[in-house]
């Protein structure tokens, strides 16, 4: 895109302290154009003056001059007039100049009131936009069967605009969400707007896919058009005074745009996709933000006098001890504590046996003898009980690390065919198995690819149907096992949890 | 054993583990632990959910912010877990230094960023303007210690964080530069009382005379109704509230105390213990915390046989008193005056001579005794009252009857 290029004079009116007025003079000719009345006299600018709401008090010197301040920025244009019928001199001069705003005058207009509109305006995102170029692009895709250039036309433009206001939407909600979420400021508006958003947000996302979905396969069904036929067809349809060139770029290039935005012809990420995952993790941060405005919003106002408060309890307290459970109470940073010595076989001691009548647990016999030093400060812990469970972690460790160098082994790195293994060791084997049951478990995907990941996210499996129906043969250490000759891909990668 | 096996075990381990730091640790970050803190974030569901069941404390996990919050809620009734220094011996906090962390929490609320001299001077302001506050004196080292004994636990906590120099070096230099970043939200997060002292607004000259009133009030939780708070129950307070308080009450205590005496539980308590869901209730916490169950005709308790959820083991070899504690049980078969005690701890160091050297000058045999009555009762083990100490039923644990006592 070329960069933009803005003519020096065209917003120099805005600056300064008396901008209001020449704004007020652009604002009337704006309106008065509206009612195709080109050119106005100075009385005539006078009293549309006062329509578009400038009521301070305004002699015609000063008018004058305004007037020509915006014709020598290139804004208005004086044109004599000659037709009008003037009964004095005085009036004569008074009247015969019309002035008119010229496309300079036009675009700083223009572009006034359109920053106002920005400067107004909240984004949304809507579901009823995207429906409609959903729609727009389905009759476009009919109106190119059968259709006349004209109407091809008429409905390029409106796909084009509704695009045109969904990016401009999706823009200004993105700034806003932004804002929304650094300015925490204002907690009590805060509140209300964060919850609103949030459940918008849920309801756009539940729509989104399903359009999404239908603008690209329709944008597909117009590609095999040929796009460019079809701006062609426009451009005729259009029937331009002089057609032209550019005409046909910016179509191509809005065109690109809706693409690069639903299906973007290299395959690349769709833009709505990051619009999909923006909105998702706003919907948590906001949810996180909502959560952490409740509680502060709870304490923060308090907390300090809390404190204070606290600093004079201590103060007063008189036993040492409750000094103490002050402390635990208040901060609830205290640990827990507890016994770490059981029984070998908790099981054989009835639950209803006094404590007096059941068996101690074993308390190491060094510490009973613990009258030489040397000795006990060398004797650690105490081993005894824990036999059983560490020889039982120690299992399941082995079992884990087998597990892994299994998964390890069958990371396939890529795409291959079930039958690639060949041979595999029983165990192996069976870690395969478990990884092709559950993907076998889901349902098919777009592709009929079934995806399945281990509940930890360790190890993730992708599982094409054989393309000619192919079985394959695997070998292993405790028989031969045959099936479907799946287009497998194994990652150990996954991420961690 | 299956893959789907594996992984539902490595899931019960990790979330029994997870729950036993948070048990020990309420306020768990990154930095410091971060395996800990890892193992947490990926298991915080199970784990919010286990505390929310049966204690209805609020698990708080920021994975970006880097910490894990428990909210324990309770009225504490042990004042053998108090804050520690952060120096060798770990000695408990005292009054200077309690006092000192409230005013340094409240000051450091309303500044981002600070320094050791200037966080200083606003503690020296704030405790002059109290009337009943001691004002903070920087001149002097001992309140300089005190005061960088306070940094250091609101460092340890993650509250500050020193961006630039050491805050030990303000011990014996009050011109020492030191930089502070303040997490405020981690700051209120600190308080866990649900509801705050100010609220309350107690005379000064009462706050002594109620202290357990008010103990009982600041732990006050609306969502149980009218029958929170181990008051006598009133008619309003409906049967879901109740089973709920019930349920939290008890394991409140189960999870956070050594043992838990049936004869110290209200009789509704006790009836809820009692029943056949109470009792299930009992054996899928333990379970999934990682902990064995014990229960017995007097009481129940949980064994946390790693030793993760608990500051002190017993028995124990860590300290002399906790070696003198355990011989001291065997002396316990009845309740026993506290002088028959302190003759039992002067033949233990006759028996054992070139044991406990700390303990062996002028004194030494009483301050033996009160250390390891104080292992004993910290412990659930035994109960003092005045001159006499009374042995509770779980002492006959680590009692050996066939030996003769010392």
């Amino acid at each position: 895109m070329d960069p933009f290029r803005v003519p020096p004079e065209l917003f120099r009116f805005t600056d300064g302290s008396r901008s209001g007025l020449p704004l007020a003079i652009l604002h009337a000719f704006g309106e008065a154009n509206e009612r195709l009345e080109t050119a106005l006299g100075i009385d005539d600018v006078r009293t549309r003056l006062r329509e578009v709401g400038w009521l301070e008090t305004l002699d015609d010197e000063d008018l004058v001059k305004a007037l020509d301040q915006l014709k020598g920025q290139g804004h208005l244009d004086v044109v004599q007039s000659h037709a009008g019928d003037y009964r004095t001199a005085s009036e004569y001069e008074r009247r015969n100049l019309q002035y008119a705003l010229t496309r300079q005058g036009e675009a700083a207009y223009a572009g006034v009131v359109r920053a106002n509109e920005v400067l107004n305006a909240t984004g949304a995102l809507q579901t009823a936009t995207l429906e409609a170029l959903g729609e727009r692009l389905g009759e476009l895709a009919k109106q190119l069967e059968d259709g006349t250039d004209r109407r091809v036309f008429s409905t390029l433009t409106e796909v084009e605009g509704h695009l045109e206001a969904f990016r401009d939407n999706t823009k200004r909600f993105n700034g806003d969400l932004q804002r929304l979420l650094h300015a925490e400021a204002d907690l009590a508006t805060f509140h209300e707007v964060k919850a609103a958003t949030v459940a918008y947000l849920q309801e756009f996302l539940n729509d989104l896919e399903h359009h999404t979905h239908t603008i690209a396969t329709r944008i597909k069904e117009i590609d095999d058009h040929g796009i460019e036929r079809v701006h062609r067809r426009a451009l005729n349809g259009a029937a331009l005074p002089k057609p032209d060139a550019r005409w046909l770029v910016v179509r191509k290039a809005r065109w690109d745009g809706l693409r690069a935005w639903f299906l973007p012809e290299d395959g690349a990420t769709p833009r709505v996709e990051d619009l999909h995952n923006l909105a998702r993790r706003a919907i948590i941060t906001l949810l996180q933000v909502l959560d952490r405005i409740t509680e502060s919003r709870r304490r923060a106002s308090s907390a300090v006098a809390d404190f204070r408060e606290l600093a004079r309890w201590f103060t007063v307290v008189p036993a040492q001890e409750d000094l103490h459970r002050l402390w635990s109470t208040m901060f609830g940073l205290s640990s827990a504590r507890h016994a770490h010595l059981a029984h070998a076989d908790p099981e054989v001691v009835s639950t209803t046996a006094s404590w007096l009548d059941a068996p101690p647990v074993e308390v190491s016999e060094l510490l009973r003898s613990a009258g030489r030093t040397e000795r006990f400060t060398r004797t650690g812990r105490v081993r005894d009980v824990t036999a059983i469970r560490a020889a039982r972690v120690q299992q399941a460790i082995e079992e884990r690390a087998e597990l892994e160098a299994a998964w390890n082994m069958l990371d396939t790195g890529g795409v291959v065919r079930l039958s690639a293994f060949e041979k595999l060791d029983h165990t192996v084997f069976e870690r395969l198995l478990d990884l092709l049951g559950q993907a076998l478990g889901r349902p098919p995907g777009a592709e009929g690819a079934r995806r399945s990941t281990t509940s930890d996210g360790q190890i993730e499996i992708v599982l094409r149907p054989p393309r000619n129906g192919a079985v394959a043969r695997l070998t292993t250490t405790s028989g031969v096992f045959r099936g479907p000759d799946y287009e497998i891909e194994i990652s150990t990668t996954g991420g961690g949890a | 054993m299956s893959l789907t096996n594996q992984l539902v075990i490595a899931e019960r381990e990790e979330v029994a583990r997870g729950i036993r730091a948070l048990l020990a640790t309420p306020l768990i970050g990154e930095r410091g632990s971060p395996e800990t803190f890892d193992l947490i974030r990926r298991r915080r569901e199970p784990i919010r959910q286990w505390f929310d069941y049966y204690c209805g404390w609020t698990l708080t996990v920021e994975p970006r912010l880097g910490y894990a919050r428990l909210i324990k809620v309770r009225a504490a009734a042990d004042p053998t877990r108090p804050a520690r220094r952060l120096r060798s011996g770990r000695a408990a906090f005292d009054r200077r230094r309690y006092v000192l962390l409230c005013v340094v929490a409240a000051e450091l609320l309303t500044v981002p960023v600070t320094t050791i001299g200037l966080l200083a001077g606003r503690v020296a302001q704030a405790s002059a303007a109290d009337d009943l506050v001691t004002t903070f004196d920087a001149a002097t080292r001992a309140e300089r210690l005190a005061f960088v004994d306070v940094l250091k636990l609101l460092e340890s906590f993650g509250v500050l964080e020193a961006a630039d120099g050491d805050p030990e070096s303000f011990v014996d230099d009050p011109a020492a530069k030191v930089l502070f970043r303040v997490d405020a939200t981690l700051l209120l997060r600190l308080l866990a009382a649900p509801v705050g002292p100010s609220q309350l607004a107690v005379p000064a000259d009462d706050v002594a005379l109620r202290f357990e009133e008010l103990l009982e009030a600041v732990s006050h939780e609306q969502r149980y109704g009218l029958s929170s708070g181990r008051h006598e129950d009133t008619p309003s307070a409906s049967d879901v509230q109740r089973n709920l308080w019930l349920r939290h009450t008890v394991f409140r205590r189960l999870v956070d105390d050594p043992v838990l005496y049936f004869a110290e539980l209200t009789a509704e308590e006790r009836a809820y213990l009692g029943t056949p869901t109470g009792r299930q209730l009992l054996r899928r916490a333990a379970e999934q915390g990682g902990f064995v169950l014990e229960e017995r005709a007097e009481g129940v308790l949980l064994v946390d046989v790693d030793g993760l959820a608990t500051d002190e083991r017993f028995p124990d070899d860590g300290s002399n008193a906790k070696v003198a504690a355990l011989l001291l049980l065997d002396a316990l078969d009845e309740p026993r005056t506290i002088d028959y005690l302190q003759k039992a701890t002067a033949k233990l160091l006759k028996r054992f001579p070139r044991w406990a050297k700390t303990y062996r000058g002028k004194d030494g045999v009483r301050r033996l005794t009160v250390d390891a009555l104080a292992v004993l009762t910290g412990f659930g083990l035994v109960r003092a009252e005045a001159e006499l100490v009374r042995p509770l039923p779980a002492a006959a644990r680590y009692t050996d009857r066939t030996e003769e006592a010392p």
